[in-house]
């Protein structure tokens, strides 16, 4: 099932970065593009802390010590990208663009409605753990996807957007790239029930094209120097023509792949472009050199 | 063939929806979803700042304090210490002893302890003027209480934490403060403290006579006590409520310890070469971890009893109240019980 040539040993890597010097606009002249990448933000701070959450409940589930140890890694690297992102969040608020009503609408979301319900132990519960799971495998196959998309999106150093903030999506990019299987395998070794990968793909799918619009309009309505900030569909699609976003034709083709009886994620993406970045990432050097 | 009544209707009630739920979305863009009260995302950790090391001077023998300028710094409470990296990567805990309302810089005061664990002596022999350092916190776990009056007892470079302190009581209350240490030569800070405080501050060279110079504390009063552990042991041993900062660990630390699992009812030893994960782990192989550092969080574990010696670089004050990152910290207490 897993692709031997592609296999790393998942480590998390303890980066940092410093926003003092991110403007507002970090892509300069260009707020959809900035505030629609900066829902980022808002949703993968709670939303991989949840993930975490719930594979820390799955571990007893899995009977493949490789796996195990790729689980393992996997909740480190996403607990670093919750964090990493979790920390430009008081930035946005210095700037005079307060995240919070909506990021406390998506810690409800992941805490409460995706969190641990009360239900008797056996077969309830282990149901809504598998849901959860499968939930989280058809959500990494797009940040798989945004990952490989932002590692190859030279249109936005074109542009001359800020460094570090590039850095972060590309260390947390490559990342997701590098453990783009370890959902999937998970949920097909402690279920694999094609339905339910279905089922959940539809929810997951609705739930981010729903969170992203409003979260890109939340960012474009409240930005404090635009007048009549407003997110529209053309615009997401000319940024997509432009490369500064993924394409919308990019995104729809990959939603047949998801859905295929035949798909595994070691066929999306590219693991060398990933590790090349890695290898080359400021913050993911400063952390090797802080371990060593 | 539905009939044209039901598509009139369903088409209207389409209208009808689309247009409430317009006029809704315009005036709140966050309507239906509910939010979490309290929300978790985006608050301030205490995350990592570059500071400058803006002046480095001998306040006394073998005492040095560094005054580190930065941008923004987050303000603190008398009684909080702050994480330095050194050069080398050692992290080491320092009272702050300068002016809790700067924001533009953090002031240290440091002795050599030359049979130490590294720490200080390299603070001593390798950091300069002129030189960037990485500094985690403010954090506070000896903070002022409010209370009818106070008693301080500081030991040498113990006056660190406690200087803050006295110069926010201000006048009109009541405290007193007796400072000892093996000559005045190397007590830090002395004449500033006799200034503040003139015959509330009872210096002693030497081994003081805890006995009678503490004989008549009020009833109530907040006894503080920062300096060697022998100081602070019989400091102790006289009131049994005294907040007490350690500097050093206690010597037991980095030594074997006893671990209590409660909610699966075993006790595990954890080895003076091992962690409380490995030791956890042996009996619950299922136990979650990562990154095994201290610095992502999963092995998270609630502490019910005992005190913990934090090593991680994650959890905020509120966190370390009640739990700990099994990975790295350890116990400072014989024995610590978890709840898992």
């Amino acid at each position: 099932m897993s692709n031997t040539q592609d296999r790393i040993p998942l480590k998390a890597r303890k980066v940092s970065f410093s926003w003092d010097d991110t403007p507002l606009h970090w892509v300069p002249g260009d707020p959809f593009t900035t505030h629609t990448i900066n829902v980022l933000h808002l949703l993968l701070p709670a939303g991989e802390r949840w993930f975490v959450h719930v594979y820390k409940q799955v571990l007893p589930y899995i009977r493949d010590e490789r796996l195990r140890e790729d689980v393992i890694g996997f909740i480190g690297q996403e607990a670093m990208h919750s964090q990493a992102h979790d920390e430009v969040l008081p930035h946005l608020r210095e700037q005079g663009l307060d995240p919070t009503p909506y990021t406390a609408q998506v810690d409800w979301l992941f805490e409460k409605l995706l969190g641990d319900r009360t239900l008797p132990p056996g077969r309830a519960r282990r149901w809504w753990l598998m849901e959860r799971v499968a939930i989280i495998a058809a959500i990494e196959h797009y940040t798989a996807f945004l990952g490989d998309w932002v590692l190859g999106a030279e249109e936005l150093d074109r542009r001359g957007a800020d460094p570090t903030m590039l850095d972060l999506l590309r260390w947390h990019g490559a990342e997701e790239v590098e453990h783009r299987s370890v959902a999937f395998d998970l949920f097909m070794h402690v279920d694999g029930d094609y339905r339910r990968r279905v089922r959940t793909w539809a929810t997951a799918f609705a739930a981010l094209v729903f969170l992203w619009q409003r979260g890109a309009r939340f960012f474009m309505e409240n930005d404090p120097t635009l007048v009549d900030g407003r997110a529209t569909f053309k615009d997401f699609y000319v940024r997509g023509r432009r490369g500064t976003l993924p394409a919308t034709g990019d995104m729809l083709r990959s939603i047949p792949r998801y859905l295929s009886r035949t798909y595994h994620p070691s066929q999306e993406g590219s693991t060398a472009q990933a590790v090349a970045y890695l290898a080359a990432s400021p913050a993911a050097l400063a952390a090797e050199k802080g371990a060593a | 063939m539905p009939k044209p009544l039901t598509v009139a209707v369903l088409a209207g009630t389409a209208l009808l929806v689309r247009r409430a739920m317009r006029r809704r979305i315009r005036t709140s863009p966050l309507w239906p979803m509910p939010a979490l009260e309290e929300p978790v995302s985006g608050r301030p950790r205490s995350r990592a700042l570059r500071v400058l090391v803006a002046s480095r001077e001998e306040v006394a023998e073998g005492v040095v304090r560094l005054r580190l300028e930065g941008r923004d710094l987050p303000g603190w409470e008398p009684g909080a210490h702050l994480d330095l990296v050194l050069p080398s990567g050692l992290v080491r805990q320092y009272s702050l002893c300068g002016d809790p309302e700067d924001g533009s810089s953090y002031t240290v005061a440091i002795r050599l302890v030359a049979d130490g664990r590294g720490g200080s002596r390299e603070v001593h022999e390798q950091v300069r003027e002129g030189m960037e350092l990485e500094v985690r916190g403010p954090r506070n776990r000896f903070p002022l209480v409010a209370a009818p009056s106070y008693v301080f007892v500081a030991g040498g470079i113990g006056i660190t934490p406690v200087l803050p302190m006295l110069r926010a009581l201000g006048e009109g209350v009541e405290w007193r403060l007796l400072y000892c240490g093996r000559d005045r030569a190397s007590m830090p800070f002395l004449e500033e403290v006799e200034k503040l405080g003139g015959d509330r501050v009872s210096v002693v060279e030497g081994v003081p006579d805890l006995d009678g110079l503490l004989a008549d504390v009020p009833e109530g009063a907040a006894v503080y006590c920062c300096g060697p552990e022998g100081l602070m042991a019989a400091v102790a041993e006289r009131f049994p409520h005294v907040q007490l900062e350690r500097f050093t660990p206690r010597a037991s630390t980095g030594g074997a310890f006893e671990v209590e699992l409660r909610r699966s009812g075993r006790t595990l030893t954890v080895p003076a070469d091992s962690t409380v994960l490995a030791a956890v782990r042996a009996e619950l192989p299922d136990t979650a971890y990562s990154c095994e550092q201290g610095f992502c969080g999963t092995c998270q574990q609630r502490v019910l009893e005992g005190e913990v010696e934090h090593r991680d670089e994650l959890l905020t004050d509120a966190e370390r109240a009640d739990s700990m990152l099994i990975c790295v910290s350890r116990a400072r207490s014989d024995r610590l019980v978890l709840d898992m």
